[in-house]
């Protein structure tokens, strides 16, 4: 189908630069990962170091961001792509910017983690940021299989677990809220657990955001402030003649 | 046999039509007789065709028409060829659908790519392991799917003689070990292991280690700590006093291990490359003569020569206890009256520093197994110099945090030469002798 056609393209040099740009971002996409979980684990184990090392690699992600967007001009110049090709380059500009900004998010995290890690931990280990954490990551990971195969069935799926992310979000929050209650001496280390989650938050909103790009890449179609079950009739409707 | 088959039916034809001729001579028209032979001979021929058609176009090889003659002589080979192709077809589909099973069955993941490192193949296991899709992922490039940036760099710079350890995606606690296998023309053959027992297993081992390792040191010390005292007690019985001496060496002794026990689980601790901070090596290695010097009980010549005003970049305490390590080292197996020189120079490849003996040596078959722990060249060498057993451990992992290496050679009853190969990257040239 369409999926297909954004795959093969009759020109083999333009082929190529197309595939090594999406390669590109999807290498940007898994230093990002491994960023995230660096993150995380530092949090998590009160790795200071770790956290610190993180934090300082976040240039590469930038790096990337540059080469990739400076490849994008190039080819949008040089090569004038039209319709499925002109929607891939397009949506790349958008996508690495959103990865981007989930590396900030990713530095934000480490830089806190590191900061927590001189503290005394929870008794609970931080148990519900690592499970906020542990979905933001899936979601990443699927919006960025969801890049490589163009898939926009999975590209709507993860879009929707944005919802539980939220949920989570809101819900750590009032827990938050109650710890600062009973014991003011925790409003420190509370409001910095709060802006990791809100860290983590953000980058499921980025991630989602990605989703729809990799939908309006396979099937044209802008759905950015549309209900997301819309959008899914709409894709089943056109697929299923 | 078909030429002989040939033969009878041309011959037929030929006296079938001469009959036809023959029949037609009385009534005046013979080339009508022989017109109407050759017609029901036509027809006959057609009908034959016809069979031959529908039957090659069923497919079913056993339903071959049955007919003499030539007709059957042609149907009867072909209908050989198309057993015989059938058979062979069926025999590879067999040997292709076992080939299939056993390796669909392999427990590690087998990915095979293409020169663009594009999937051509992979089994269940790959699968599994990487989250693939049967079918939909076949043509896709084996780095979009698997975007660790370890795994990025290990296919851009095409070295696969080791393997690459990769993290589960998506903080799973997996551990996987690729290894790309080059076959064919520029074809790749990729190899997934799970080794997330053994990566948890080593992560005990190492645990345990430095745990243990600390539980020791403190009761050690109080051990030591008594022993000082007693040694120093004015009314102690005269017998005691060698055992007591004894004692402390042997607790100085257990105190070391237990000291280079934890700078190894230390250094094994952390990842990854060190950050560089600069280290001047002249005062280091003017120093580390000295001390040497000092703790040596027989008379030595250490030399140090400089050979380069380059600076290294790495961690100061590190490659201070991998510097002393060989030097104390060399002056343990250095008889009275020998030699060791120390030597820093560089080169196009970066920064090296070289321990050179002239003491008893080692045999070229320990050289392999040196940096091992605890391995001794012979049980009594190592004991009676009251080292570790550590300390060349110590040295490869403080080179391998600084992305170099150790180098050993020696002659046995000629001398060792211990060389520290530090990359390129790792120096710092001070702008006055650039």
């Amino acid at each position: 189908m369409e999926a297909a056609d954004l795959l093969h393209h009759t020109s083999r040099r333009f082929n190529e630069d197309l595939e090594r740009v999406r390669s590109k971002v999807l290498a940007m996409g898994g230093l990002i990962e491994e960023q995230l979980s660096g993150a995380l684990n530092a949090l998590i184990d009160g790795d200071s170091r770790l956290g610190q090392s993180i934090a300082s690699n976040d240039y590469k992600v930038n790096g990337m961001e540059v080469s990739i967007d400076e490849e994008c001009s190039r080819i949008l110049a040089t090569r004038s792509p039209a319709a499925g090709d002109l929607r891939m380059v397009v949506a790349t500009i958008k996508t690495i910017t959103d990865l981007e900004r989930i590396g900030d998010e990713c530095e934000k995290i480490a830089l806190i983690a590191s900061r927590l890690a001189n503290e005394q931990r929870p008794a609970d280990r931080y148990r519900e940021v690592k499970n906020l954490g542990r979905i933001a990551q899936v979601m990443v990971h699927n919006t960025l299989d969801a890049f490589a195969r163009l898939d926009a069935e999975l590209a709507i799926t993860t879009a929707r677990s944005d919802r539980t992310v939220d949920e989570e979000y809101e819900s750590i929050q009032r827990q938050c809220i109650t710890f600062m209650m009973e014991d003011p001496r925790m409003i420190r280390r509370a409001l910095d657990v709060m802006w990791v989650v809100r860290s983590l938050e953000r980058i499921g909103d980025h991630a989602k955001n990605v989703c729809e790009y990799v939908i309006y890449m396979v099937h044209g179609k802008d759905i950015r402030h549309t209900s997301l079950e819309r959008v899914e009739q709409e894709i089943r409707g056109r697929a299923a003649p | 046999m078909s030429a002989g088959n040939w033969w009878a039916t041309a011959a037929w034809v030929a006296f079938a039509v001469a009959c036809g001729l023959l029949v037609g001579l009385p009534f005046g028209h013979p080339a009508v007789g022989g017109a109407a032979v050759l017609a029901v001979l036509l027809a006959w021929e057609l009908r034959q065709l016809w069979g031959l058609q529908k039957w090659l176009h069923s497919d079913v090889p056993d339903g071959a028409p049955e007919t003499g003659g030539a007709w059957g002589d042609v149907i009867g080979r072909i209908a050989r060829l198309q057993r015989r192709k059938q058979y062979h077809k069926r025999r590879l589909l067999r040997l292709l659908r076992e080939l299939r099973r056993s390796t669909a069955a392999i427990p590690d993941g087998v990915v095979l790519l293409n020169p663009q490192v594009e999937i051509l193949w992979f089994n269940r296991m790959a699968a599994r392991l990487l989250n693939l899709r049967p079918r939909t992922d076949i043509g896709l490039r084996i780095e979009n799917l698997v975007r660790q940036p370890e795994f990025i760099r290990y296919l851009r710079h095409a070295e696969f003689a080791l393997p690459v350890m990769l993290r589960g995606a998506a903080g799973a606690e997996q551990y996987l070990q690729v290894q790309i296998v080059p076959y064919g023309a520029g074809q790749l053959l990729m190899l997934v292991r799970d080794v997330t027992r053994q990566e948890r297993l080593e992560a005990m081992r190492k645990d345990f280690v430095a745990n243990a390792s600390h539980e020791l040191r403190s009761p050690l010390t109080v051990i030591a700590g008594y022993l000082e005292t007693l040694s120093q007690e004015p009314g102690l019985d005269p017998t005691l006093a060698g055992p007591i001496a004894e004692m402390r060496r042997q607790s100085a002794r257990m105190t070391a291990i237990i000291e280079d026990l934890l700078a190894l689980s230390r250094l094994e601790s952390v990842s990854g490359t060190v950050e560089g901070e600069i280290i001047e090596v002249a005062p280091m290695l003017e120093q580390l003569r000295r001390d040497a010097l000092a703790r040596s009980g027989h008379a030595l010549d250490i030399r140090v020569q400089i050979q380069s005003p380059a600076r290294l970049l790495g961690d100061e305490t590190q490659v201070h206890s991998a510097f002393a390590n060989l030097v104390d080292n060399a002056a343990k197996y250095t008889p009275a009256g020998g030699t060791i020189t120390l030597r820093w120079w560089d080169d196009d490849a970066g920064g090296h520093l070289a321990v050179e003996d002239t003491g008893i040596g080692i045999a070229t078959e320990h050289i392999p197994r040196l940096t091992e722990r605890f391995y001794r060249v012979d049980a009594g060498r190592s004991r009676a110099t009251g080292g570790s057993g550590l300390g060349l451990a110590i040295v490869k992992h403080v080179m391998q945090r600084h992305g170099g290496s150790l180098e050993i050679t020696s002659q046995e009853g000629r001398g060792s030469t211990f060389t520290c190969h530090f990359p390129a990257e790792r120096l710092s040239v001070p702008a006055s002798a650039a």
